[in-house]
C-alpha cells in the first residue's frame, strides 16, 4: 500500500516506462546532475549577474562611488539614483556595484589562495606521512582552536588594516579546513590499489600525488572553495561593518552597511543599507547553492 | 500439489517494480512459490535478481520508492488466511505479523544490529511488542534464547554491545533475536555470506535444528550452490525477477531442465573431482534492468535459444512439483522422460 | 571512560601551553612597556624611572624571555591576567564582569538552536521529498547566507524601532533581575545569534537523519513489527544524534565568534564587545587576554563534546 500522490507519480512513470519514452541517458553525469538541480542553476545564474554587475560597473551606472555631494545628501531612491544616495551623496548603488568587486575579490580570492596552499601542503603531506605531516597537523590544529573572528580580529590589531592585510588574514584563518579536508583525501586515497601500482612504475612522488591523485579529490576540493568563499564574504561584511575590515575609505559591501550602526540610520534611511544587505545575502545564498550541487553531483553515493 | 495445511505462505504472479530516479525497475515481474511447513525453501540466484526484493515484498519492507504491482502474497496463520499485499506497509496488522509471525535476518549482522543498544535489549524490543512479558521475564527470555544459540555465558553477553560480538556471535543474536516469538516463517536472506565458512555451518546448523524443533518454515536467499544441495527441501532459481525453474532439490540441481540452471550449475567446481573439470562461465553478463532483452531474459546468453525466445515464455509444470519457464525445456529433459 | 576523559585532558593542555606562549610572545612584541601590562597605569604614572626598574626586577622584566613567559604563565594560573591599558582596569575584572552577559547570551543560543536544528532536520527527512522538506531546505539555505548582523539589523528595525515590541539593546537596567525583565532583552539577540547554527544544525541533522534511516538496522527494527516513532527516533535518531553532537562541537567556534558582532549590533554588554573595543583601541593585554580565554573555552568545549560524544555512543566509549 503507497500514499495516493505517490501511487500517480509510480502510475506516470510506468506508462512512460511501457510506451518505450525512457532510455539511459549519455553525457557527463555530474554536469547533468547539476543542472537538474534547480537551486544549483538558480545559485549560478544569480551568481553571474552579480559578477557580471559588479565586473562592468561602469557600464551600468556612470556615477563614481567615491564623488562627494553635499547638496545631494540622503536622498531616497530616484530615477537618477536607484537606490539613493547616502550622508555625504554618494550614490548608493554605485557604491554597491564598485564595492562589489572588492567584496567578491577578497572572498573568492582568499577563498582560492587559500585552498591552493591548504590542498598543496594537505596533498603533500598527506599522503608522505612522516614528521612534516605530524607539524603541519599541529599548525592546522593551532589555527582551528581559535574562533575565527578572534583571530582575525587579533592578526588585524597586530598588522594593521589594510586590503591587502585582510586577504592575508582571511587565507591564514582559512587554509587548515581545506589542508584537512585534502590531507584525509590524501590518506584514504593513498591506500588504493593504483596508487601502489604507479609507487611500483617508481614514479616520483609529486607526480603520484599531484598528477595521479588530486584529481580524484576535485569534488570535494570545489566544494570547499565555495563554501569558504561564502563565509569570507560574510566575515569581510562583518568586519568592515564594525570598521575593523577594509579601510573605510573603500567601498565594499561591509564599509557600505558600515553606517547601519547609526539608529538614525536604521529607521531612517533604510536604502542606505537594507539594499546593499539583501544583495549580500543573495549572492552568499547563490554560492551556497552552488557549492550544494556540486556536493551532490560529484558525490557518487548520492543518487537524485 | 501439497495439501493446503502444508503450506505457510504462497505467493502468486507477484510483481514488484521499484520507481526510483523516474524510471520503473521491474525487480520482480511476476512470481510464484510456496513455502512449506517445516520445510526450507532455498531461492538461488545472481545478485541483481530480485532475490532479496522478494524477500522484502513479502514481510512489506520495500523502500518508499516501490510498489506492490499486482499479485497475492498470502499467509496461512493458524487463524485464517491474511493477504498481506493488501496491508497498510507499516500499519498496526503488518507490524503484527512481522517479528512474530514472519521473521527475517539479515546478509550482514554487523549492519544489521543498531551499534548504539546493547543485544539484550534489541532482542528483547521484539519480545516487548509481541509478547506480554514484563521486563523481568524479557531478559529472562533473551538470556535463554542466547544460550538456545549457543553463546557462552549468556548472562554477561546479554549486555554487550554489537561491536564486541565477533562475525557469527552477531549473526546467532541475529537469529536469536529472529526467533524470539517462535515465528511460523523465518526468512534468511544471505545469512552467512559475511562469515568464515567454519561459522557458515554452524549456523546453518542452527537453522536445520530450528526448523525440525518448531517446524519453522525457512525461505533461504542465497547464490551458493553448495548451501542449497545441504539444505534445500525445495528450490526455485530466479533470473532477472522470474522464477525460471523450481523444483524440489534432487530434481532441480540433478535434472536443471531451464538452460540458465544447467549453465549456473556448470560454472561450479565440484569438490573431489579434481582439477580437470571443466568449468564453463555464464557467457555475457546480466543486463540492464532498464534496458531489458524483449522475451526471454536469458536469451541472449543462452546456448539452447531458438527464434520463439523472443517471446517471453510461459510458466510450464514438467511435473507435480517442478515448474520451468522456458519454450526449449524438452531439450534438455534426460531421454526417456 | 574516566581514562578516556584524563588522555583528552592530557592532549588538550600542551596546545593550551602553545597557544599561551604565541600571545605571549604576540604581547611582548606589541608596543607598550610590559610593566604597565602589570600594573595599574594609575599607580605608574607617578613612578620615578628608578621605581619603574625596581619594579622590572621584582616582575623579574629583566630575565630571559622563557623565565619571564613562566612568570606570566603562573600569574596568569593564579588569575592575575594583568591590566587593560585602557583605564587600568584589571582584566580579570572585566572578565568578571563581562562573562555572565555573553555566557547567557551563548548558552541561550546554543540551546535553542540545538534543539530546534535537531527537530526541524529530524521533521526534514523523514518527510523527505515533501513540500516542507523542501521549504525548510531553502530556509536553511537562507540562514546560513544572511549575514548574521544584517539579520539582526533588520530584527531591530521591525521588532524594536518600528514595532516597538522589544527594547532596542543593551542587557537589563539597573534594579530589575527577574527573568521577565531579562526575557525581551535575550530574545533577538539570541535568537539572531542561533540563527546560523539552527540552519546549520538543521541541514546536518536532516542529512545524518536521512543517512540512518537507509542503513540496514532500521530494516531489522521494522522487520521486529516496532511502530513507526520508535524505529524513527529510538533507532534512527538516536544514531543520528551522535555525529550532530561532532558538529555541534565544530560550530561552537562560530557561535563565540558569532557573538562577537551580534553583542556590538545590540549592545550586549558582553567579552565580544570589550574585545571589540580593546580591538579599536589597541589594547592589547586585553586583546590577547580575550583571544587566549577563547582559545580556552573552545578547547574546553570541545572536550565537553567528546566526552557527551562518548557517553551516548557505546562504540567510542568502549574502545
Amino acid at each position: 500500500m503507497v500514499s495516493r500522490s505517490l501511487n500517480k507519480k509510480f502510475d506516470k512513470i510506468l506508462a512512460r516506462e511501457e510506451a518505450g519514452n525512457l532510455t539511459s541517458k549519455t553525457g557527463n553525469r555530474s554536469l547533468r546532475k547539476m543542472m537538474n538541480n534547480r537551486l544549483a542553476v538558480v545559485g549560478l545564474i544569480l551568481f553571474s549577474i552579480i559578477l557580471f554587475t559588479a565586473v562592468f560597473a561602469p557600464l551600468i551606472t556612470s556615477a563614481d562611488p567615491m564623488k562627494i555631494n553635499l547638496r545631494n545628501m540622503s536622498q531616497p531612491p530616484s530615477w537618477e539614483h536607484w537606490f539613493g544616495t547616502d550622508k555625504t551623496g554618494r550614490d548608493v548603488l554605485a557604491r554597491v556595484l564598485y564595492g562589489g568587486r572588492v567584496s567578491i575579490l577578497v572572498g573568492l580570492g582568499s577563498g582560492i589562495i587559500s585552498a591552493i596552499i591548504g590542498v598543496l601542503i594537505g596533498a603533500y603531506t598527506g599522503y608522505k606521512g612522516g614528521w612534516l605531516d605530524v607539524i603541519a597537523l599541529r599548525v592546522s590544529e593551532l589555527f582551528m582552536s581559535f574562533p575565527q573572528i578572534i583571530l582575525v580580529l587579533l592578526l588585524v590589531s597586530i598588522i594593521g588594516q589594510s586590503l591587502i592585510n585582510l586577504m592575508i588574514i582571511f587565507v591564514l584563518t582559512g587554509w587548515g579546513g581545506m589542508y584537512r579536508m585534502a590531507r584525509a583525501r590524501m590518506l584514504s586515497l593513498r591506500e588504493e590499489e593504483y596508487v601502489q601500482a604507479l609507487q611500483s612504475f617508481g614514479l616520483s612522488t609529486p607526480v603520484i600525488c599531484y598528477k595521479h591523485i588530486l584529481p580524484n579529490a576535485l569534488g570535494p576540493i570545489m566544494v570547499n572553495i565555495t563554501l569558504s568563499t561564502a563565509a569570507f564574504i560574510l566575515a569581510e561584511a562583518g568586519l568592515s561593518f564594525l570598521g575593523l575590515g577594509v579601510p573605510a575609505h573603500i567601498p565594499t559591501w561591509g564599509n557600505i552597511l558600515n553606517v547601519a550602526q547609526e539608529i538614525r540610520v536604521l529607521q531612517n534611511y533604510w536604502w542606505m543599507w537594507l539594499p546593499v544587505g539583501a544583495i549580500i545575502s543573495l549572492f552568499v545564498l547563490s554560492v551556497n547553492f552552488i557549492g550544494d550541487g556540486l556536493r551532490d553531483a560529484t558525490d557518487p553515493s548520492q543518487q537524485g | 500439489m501439497q495439501a493446503a495445511h502444508d503450506i505457510a505462505l504462497s505467493v502468486k504472479d507477484l510483481k514488484t517494480y521499484f520507481y526510483t530516479n523516474n524510471r520503473c525497475n521491474k525487480a520482480i515481474n511476476g512470481v510464484s512459490f510456496e513455502i512449506r511447513k517445516g520445510k526450507t525453501l532455498c531461492v538461488v540466484g545472481e545478485s541483481g535478481c530480485g532475490k532479496s526484493v522478494t524477500a522484502s515484498t513479502i514481510m512489506q519492507l520495500l523502500p518508499a520508492l516501490s510498489r506492490i504491482e499486482q499479485g497475492q502474497v498470502t499467509y496461512h496463520s493458524d487463524n485464517g488466511d491474511v493477504e498481506i499485499e493488501k496491508l497498510e506497509r507499516d500499519g498496526q496488522e503488518m507490524r503484527a505479523i512481522r517479528g512474530s509471525e514472519i521473521a527475517m535476518i539479515f546478509q550482514d549482522p554487523m549492519t544489521a544490529l543498531n551499534p548504539v543498544y546493547t543485544i539484550g535489549f534489541q532482542i528483547g524490543e521484539s519480545l516487548k511488542y509481541h509478547t506480554n512479558l514484563n521486563s523481568k521475564e524479557i531478559r529472562e527470555r533473551t538470556i535463554d534464547l542466547l544460550r538456545d544459540m549457543g553463546i557462552s555465558l549468556p548472562e554477561m553477553r546479554v549486555d554487550d554491545y554489537p561491536h564486541q560480538f565477533s562475525g557469527g556471535m552477531r549473526q546467532r543474536a541475529m537469529i536469536a533475536m529472529a526467533m524470539s516469538c517462535n515465528p511460523k516463517i523465518l526468512i534468511a536472506d544471505e545469512p552467512t555470506t559475511a562469515l568464515d565458512v567454519t561459522i557458515q555451518a554452524q549456523i546453518f546448523e542452527l537453522m536445520e535444528k530450528l526448523k525440525t524443533e518448531h517446524e519453522t518454515a525457512i525461505m533461504l536467499i542465497t547464490h551458493d550452490m553448495g548451501v542449497v544441495a545441504e539444505l534445500a527441501d525445495d528450490v526455485a532459481v530466479m533470473y532477472m525477477g522470474n522464477i525460471v525453474e523450481a523444483g524440489t532439490v534432487d530434481q532441480v540441481l540433478r535434472n536443471p531442465v531451464h538452460p540458465y540452471t544447467r549453465a549456473l550449475l556448470d560454472s561450479i567446481p565440484v569438490l573431489g573431482k579434481g582439477k580437470d573439470q571443466i568449468i564453463s562461465p555464464i557467457s555475457g553478463s546480466t543486463p540492464d534492468p532498464y534496458n531489458r532483452p524483449i522475451g526471454c531474459q536469458f536469451a541472449p546468453r543462452c546456448s539452447y535459444k531458438t527464434d520463439v525466445c523472443d517471446v517471453m515464455p510461459e510458466e510450464v509444470n514438467v511435473d507435480k512439483t517442478r515448474r520451468v519457464m522456458c519454450w526449449n525445456y524438452k531439450d534438455l529433459l534426460p531421454n526417456g522422460e | 571512560m574516566l581514562i578516556y576523559i584524563i588522555r583528552r585532558v592530557l592532549i588538550f593542555i600542551p596546545m593550551l601551553l602553545v597557544i599561551s606562549f604565541l600571545v605571549y610572545g604576540a604581547l611582548e612584541l606589541t608596543p607598550g612597556d610590559a610593566v604597565s601590562a602589570l600594573i595599574n597605569p594609575e599607580v605608574s604614572g607617578r613612578l620615578t624611572e628608578a621605581q619603574f626598574n625596581e619594579l622590572r626586577e621584582a616582575y623579574g622584566l629583566n630575565k630571559s624571555f622563557l623565565a619571564r613567559y613562566g612568570i606570566w604563565l603562573a600569574n596568569v594560573f593564579q588569575g592575575n591576567f594583568g591590566h587593560s591599558l585602557a583605564g587600568g582596569v584589571p582584566i580579570s575584572t572585566i572578565f568578571l564582569d563581562r562573562l555572565p552577559a555573553t555566557l547567557e547570551l551563548s548558552v541561550v543560543a546554543l540551546l535553542f538552536s540545538t534543539i530546534m536544528g535537531c527537530i526541524l532536520g529530524t521533521f526534514s527527512a523523514l518527510k523527505r521529498g515533501s513540500i516542507a522538506d523542501s521549504s525548510l531546505t531553502v530556509v536553511g539555505m537562507l540562514g546560513v547566507s544572511i549575514p548574521e548582523f544584517f539579520f539582526g539589523l533588520v530584527a531591530l528595525l521591525i521588532f524594536a524601532l518600528n514595532l516597538g515590541w522589544l527594547p532596542v539593546g543593551g542587557r537589563l537596567l539597573p534594579g530589575y533581575d527577574s527573568i521577565w525583565d531579562r526575557a525581551p532583552h535575550i530574545i533577538m539577540p539570541a535568537m539572531v545569534l542561533s540563527l546560523m547554527m539552527t540552519a546549520g544544525v538543521m541541514r546536518y541533522a536532516r542529512s545524518s537523519m536521512l543517512d540512518a534511516l537507509s542503513k540496514e538496522f532500521i530494516k531489522t527494527a521494522r522487520s521486529k513489527g516496532l511502530p513507526e516513532w520508535r524505529i524513527n527516533l529510538m533507532h534512527g535518531f538516536r544514531v543520528a544524534l551522535t555525529p550532530v553532537v561532532v558538529l555541534i562541537g565544530f560550530r561552537l567556534p562560530l557561535l563565540i565568534g558569532g557573538s562577537v558582532i551580534i553583542e556590538q549590533v545590540f549592545q550586549w554588554p558582553g567579552i565580544g564587545n570589550a574585545f571589540i573595543a580593546a580591538v579599536r583601541g589597541s589594547d592589547y593585554p586585553l586583546v590577547m587576554m580575550i583571544a587566549l580565554f577563547s582559545v580556552f573555552s573552545v578547547l574546553l568545549a570541545s572536550l565537553v563534546i567528546d566526552v557527551l560524544t562518548a557517553l551516548i555512543d557505546p562504540r567510542v566509549r568502549l574502545n
